[in-house]
């Protein structure tokens, strides 16, 4: 079936250390290309920008992380049009954001933070003041990233999972339907 | 303190506590925690392993610059600075290098030169021995000597011990003493079983041993002159060169140990570009080495070293098969048999120290009949030392570990000599001055008494 709507990444506080393997290995993949960060932690020359976020709670801790709304609030409030749907999944361009925070204003969920931006292994520099260019930070399922979600794929207890809500509708449709059939005889 | 974890930066998610082979790490889940230092034999598997880095969200933007203080960093330092982390002393050695009374001596063990690229964005296990040699030179020490040299005269002394051990019947199985976390572990855990333990010391410490006293002669100097520093895979090494047995001739055999990591930062910190230095030789004579000398870097490498030489102790004619597959591999405990002449020598290689307690636990009770027993306490042996540079992503950890294994026997075969005793500076300084391998000198300057305290 073709897909209608995007996917997302949930945590598990209830198996989730809170180890932040999964905001490193974020940090880690985004970069490879744009900041030259290799597989060691010495090759990186920028500050950690992950894009997902562990947070701690009164019962835990887990990482939040978007969740790619269908009607998505930070989209709809981006002035700079820095905010798209691509493939089902909301996307910042980091070139286009000037750091304004409507977005962030807008996620119900504090999916977004403001982080320094760099390339090249470099902070970028605002043009007119010394501090570094900032940008939008949030999950983008690691689109165009081989091998799909890096924070599912590290982290040690499998805390978190991708998740694609029209599949585990059908699969809860169906789940539903055979245990319908079971309660045929009492009906 | 040598490793430590920061309490205001631990989230108290205890996947140290997990690989820490010493139950050393102390605290409940989800509040900071503590090391038992008086458990902890320093390995650093817990500075590998932490991902709780200083984070702008979290810690605030001054945060990072402060933690990169209070731990000595080079201010060009830039990477993630984490929760777990080991000392640094990278200052004692710019300091030395800058004083142009000191004569310097660096030595770097063989898994350095399997790892160091990596930092500069090399893949996983590339070898680099030339580029290791080039640096070292760039940033002025006046030797650049290599740990495989005394690796070499280890197996000398250490195999020469253990042939006399079986012969002449000493205490058996005797234990290899390279690894100084292992040795730290069985003086807190097992003391009753230290005479197990071969008194050979570890290749840094022959070799800190060797540079002020021979290396020192060579230059027209005294052991005074010397500074002598060593490049190590290993978080522990700086431990043991504060040991205090560990001065046999008159001066402190090594005067700082820093790691593979601290050596990348280092070379960055001096503005030396990495990839554009030229491969360069190791000094002679104490830099030359064999293959067998750089397969101390992986699990089973002293062991397979040992019995290249060994065997040939014992029996006066070469090994038939130079390679003693039997012996490599990557399982936590494994034994096997060689034939050497009449002699089955019965060997073990250990690696991961947890494995170590039923080993230790079987030779008490006198159930565990073998001659030799390796054992180092990383994962896979030194390659994947608490020292080495850290892996950003742990899914990359299995690759790490293999390509550094693979890279360390590539360099072995390219090696013009793979046995300790046909190198022939080790010839000549048994000729010129240690005489005879476990020699009176010998044991004065090479050996020692474990289990001081």
């Amino acid at each position: 079936m073709k897909k209608e709507i995007g996917s997302f990444v949930v945590g598990d506080s209830t198996k989730c250390t809170g180890c932040k393997a999964c905001e490193v290995a974020c940090f880690t993949v985004h970069n490879r290309k744009s900041n030259h960060v290799g597989n060691t932690v010495g090759t990186v020359t920028v500050p950690v920008t992950p894009r997902l976020f562990l947070t701690r709670f009164e019962q835990g801790c887990m990482p939040i992380q978007c969740k790619h709304c269908e009607d998505a609030p930070c989209l709809n409030a981006c002035s700079k049009g820095a905010i798209s749907r691509i493939d089902h999944q909301v996307i910042v361009d980091a070139e286009k954001c000037i750091g304004c925070k409507d977005c962030m204003q807008a996620c119900p969920f504090g999916a977004i933070a403001l982080l320094p931006y760099a390339k090249d292994g470099r902070l970028v520099a605002q043009p007119m003041a010394e501090e570094p260019k900032v940008f939008a930070s949030k999950c983008d399922l690691c689109a165009g990233i081989e091998g799909g979600p890096a924070c599912v794929k590290v982290c040690p207890h499998q805390a978190l999972r991708l998740v694609d809500p029209e599949a585990e509708r059908e699969e809860k449709n169906i789940r539903a339907a055979e245990s319908l059939l079971l309660t045929k005889d009492w009906r | 303190m040598i490793v430590a974890i920061d309490q205001n930066l631990c989230t108290g998610c205890r996947e140290c506590a997990e690989v820490c082979p010493a139950y050393a790490i102390v605290g409940e889940q989800g509040q900071p925690q503590t090391i038992d230092t008086d458990r902890c034999v320093m390995c650093g598997q817990c500075v590998q392993k932490c991902k709780s880095y200083v984070s702008i969200l979290t810690h605030g933007k001054k945060a990072y610059d402060r933690v990169k203080k209070e731990r000595n960093i080079p201010d060009s330092v830039q990477e993630p600075l984490f929760a777990a982390y080991a000392v640094c002393n990278l200052d004692k050695v710019k300091e030395a290098l800058a004083d142009k009374n000191k004569f310097t001596i660096v030595q770097c063990a063989p898994a350095v030169r399997v790892a160091i690229a990596e930092e500069f964005g090399a893949d996983l296990g590339t070898l680099t021995p030339g580029k290791l040699s080039a640096a070292l030179h760039t940033l002025g020490f006046d030797r650049v000597y290599d740990t495989n040299f005394p690796a070499d005269v280890t197996i000398m002394e250490e195999g020469t011990e253990l042939v006399k051990r079986v012969t002449e019947g000493g205490v058996l199985p005797m234990f290899t003493s390279c690894c100084p976390a292992w040795v730290k572990f069985l003086e807190n855990n097992y003391p009753e079983l230290s005479d197990h333990l071969s008194s050979a010391k570890s290749p840094q410490q022959i070799g800190g041993a060797i540079f002020k006293t021979y290396g020192a002669q060579l230059e027209g100097k005294t052991g005074e002159d010397i500074f002598s520093v060593s490049v190590m895979p290993c978080t522990c090494k700086e431990f043991e060169s504060e040991r205090p047995e560990m001065k046999d001739s008159g001066f402190r055999d090594v005067d700082v140990a820093i790691t593979t990591r601290d050596l990348a930062w280092l070379i960055k910190d001096m503005g030396i570009d990495w990839d554009a230095l030229e491969d360069q030789e190791f000094d002679q004579p104490l830099g030359l080495y064999t293959g067998a000398g750089t397969i101390f870097g992986v699990t089973g490498g002293v062991m397979e070293a040992a019995i290249r030489t060994g065997y040939e102790l014992v029996t006066g004619q070469p090994i038939p098969d130079l390679e003693v597959t039997a012996v490599r591999g990557t399982e936590g405990f494994r034994t096997s048999v060689i034939k050497v002449g009449d002699l089955d020598l019965k060997v073990g290689v250990v690696t991961g120290l947890k494995n170590v307690i039923p080993v230790l636990e079987a030779v008490k009770n006198g159930t565990l009949d073998l001659h030799f027993i390796e054992v180092m306490t990383c994962p896979e042996g030194c390659v994947s030392g608490g020292g080495q540079p850290k892996l950003l992503m742990d899914t990359d950890r299995e690759a790490a570990y293999a390509n550094r294994r693979a890279a360390t026997f590539a360099h072995d075969r390219e090696l013009t000599y793979r046995k300790s005793h046909e190198n022939p500076a080790i010839k000549k300084i048994y000729e010129e001055f240690l005489e005879e391998p476990n020699s009176h000198i010998a044991h004065h300057l090479l050996h020692t008494k474990y289990c001081l305290k």
